[in-house]
């Protein structure tokens, strides 16, 4: 079990990777240890997505957004920012801690960006211990 | 026999109906148990006889605004908590204030029965109340209590308990004043270690048999359907596991932040005895530091989940802290 690598799972805005090819890598070429939730805006992403994950035993949450006022509706990514921060600490109040749980706000002209942040989301989280405090359910009990 | 609190609420009403000026007052009257106090509903001056007010009246009444008819001119007695929740209702726009009459009432402090049982374990026969002396009958005996000593942990931790925005204020002393906004029996818990908070919820979450009295004691639960009866999807385990019991705990007091107002009617409806209400403390609290609001209390100031505020402009400069995590 120590060779796992840790499970990520990464909540992602349809429109905030503007390149054609960090979308395909996304979809397509995902490491095997990062699970890809696509929403149509960050402001999707309900708190109940989030404990989902974390229950299911994901060992980081990536949330990936569109910067302020590069929003295809507007406001949904700072809804989401609002409403999520307030969730990680929350979160890391009860036994998730707020490291394991990071945002990311693309900007349009970022291109590559994704590929080394999960590599270093993974990497950091590869020092931490193992968290089970939250964790209820195993990966295969999940979903549906 | 009847207190001069409970002859001003009475008059208040009588006027009130026979003049017209409301369909229905909603208050509180004696229970079918010595000790227990009930809500009521008064459509006519002559019952207005039954309406009183005293430390054994646990419930929100804010909650049966919810259930009522649109439209219908009420009346409420409210202490200091449903005051500000009926204010953040009509922030929301779940009613309009012009139908609704508030005869606010300085609050005395609800008594927790739970601390009384815990004493003895023969059964109260009786609870009256003299100012700061509670006496009560248990069977084995009489004891008198100080109000203090067995006021619920909500209202004695309570920052507003005189009532707010209401149309008329009864005039009684109430058993306390109104303070700053501090919640400082959290920060035992806020130092704990990440793995003693996590025991401390797994083990009042675990107790948990999803009865969801707790939601139905709320007056700020007002969604037409729970996420935990929506069926298809289901969003959470509806069964008594762990990860269903957390994940009602977790997302009830979420749907809670900037909302809760801190009546406490959710511990008091509790047949487990389970502590939550400092689940929505601490993300009031978070809020209070974050954006300075306060639920029910300002009455033009929207809550931070609602608004957005300018974030557009801080949420630039913020940038690089988002990246780090």
């Amino acid at each position: 079990m120590k060779n796992k690598k840790p499970s990520i799972i990464l909540f992602q805005c349809q429109y905030c990777l503007a390149s054609m090819q960090d979308q395909y890598w996304v979809e397509h070429e995902l490491p095997a240890n990062v699970k890809l939730v696509k929403v149509p805006c960050s402001g999707r992403i309900d708190p109940m997505y989030i404990l989902n994950a974390v229950q299911g035993g994901a060992d980081g949450i990536i949330v990936c957004g569109c910067m302020p006022e590069k929003c295809h509706y507007k406001e949904g990514n700072l809804h989401a920012r609002r409403t999520l921060s307030e969730f990680r600490n929350f979160l890391s109040s009860l036994g998730y801690p707020q490291e394991r749980f990071i945002f990311h706000w693309m900007n349009i002209d970022e291109r590559a960006v994704i590929q080394p942040l999960i590599a270093e989301f993974e990497e950091h989280l590869e020092t931490l211990k193992p968290q089970t405090l939250l964790k209820t359910r195993t990966f295969s009990q999940e979903g549906s | 026999m009847a207190s001069t609190r409970n002859i001003k609420i009475q008059t208040e009403a009588k006027r009130l109906l026979q003049e017209k000026a409301v369909d229905v007052v909603i208050g509180f009257k004696k229970g079918t148990l010595p000790y227990k106090m009930q809500p009521c509903f008064i459509h006519d001056a002559k019952e207005v006889e039954q309406l009183e007010l005293n430390g054994l009246c646990s419930n929100n009444l804010a909650v049966y605004l919810n259930h009522r008819p649109k439209g219908e001119k009420t009346a409420i007695v409210v202490r200091g908590c449903e005051s500000r929740v009926v204010q953040a209702l009509v922030l929301e726009n779940r009613h309009a204030r012009e139908n609704l009459y508030l005869i606010g009432v300085p609050c005395i402090g609800i008594l927790d029965l739970q601390k009384l049982q815990a004493d003895e374990q023969d059964p109260i026969l009786a609870v009256e109340e003299e100012g700061d002396q509670v006496r009560v009958t248990y069977r084995s005996g009489e004891k008198t209590f100080k109000r203090i000593e067995i006021l619920h942990d909500a209202c004695l931790h309570c920052n507003h308990p005189q009532p707010m925005h209401a149309d008329m204020v009864i005039d009684e002393p109430g058993y306390f004043e109104d303070q700053p906004y501090e919640k400082s029996y959290l920060d035992s818990f806020r130092k704990l270690s990440i793995e003693k908070r996590n025991a401390r919820f797994k083990e009042e979450a675990e107790r948990c048999i999803r009865c969801y009295a707790c939601r139905e004691a709320c007056p700020m639960c007002t969604c037409e359907e729970c996420f935990v009866n929506h069926s298809r999807p289901q969003w959470t385990d509806s069964t008594t596991n762990p990860a269903g019991q957390q994940a009602w705990h977790i997302i009830r007091a979420f749907h809670q932040a900037g909302r809760c107002v801190s009546c406490g009617a959710c511990e008091r409806a509790c047949p487990m005895n389970i502590k939550m209400t400092y689940l929505t403390d601490l993300l009031n609290q978070d809020i209070f530091t974050e954006y300075g609001f306060e639920p029910g209390v300002d009455e033009a100031l929207l809550p931070p989940f609602l608004t957005l505020g300018d974030d557009q402009v801080k949420f630039t400069d913020q940038q690089e802290d988002n990246h780090a995590g």
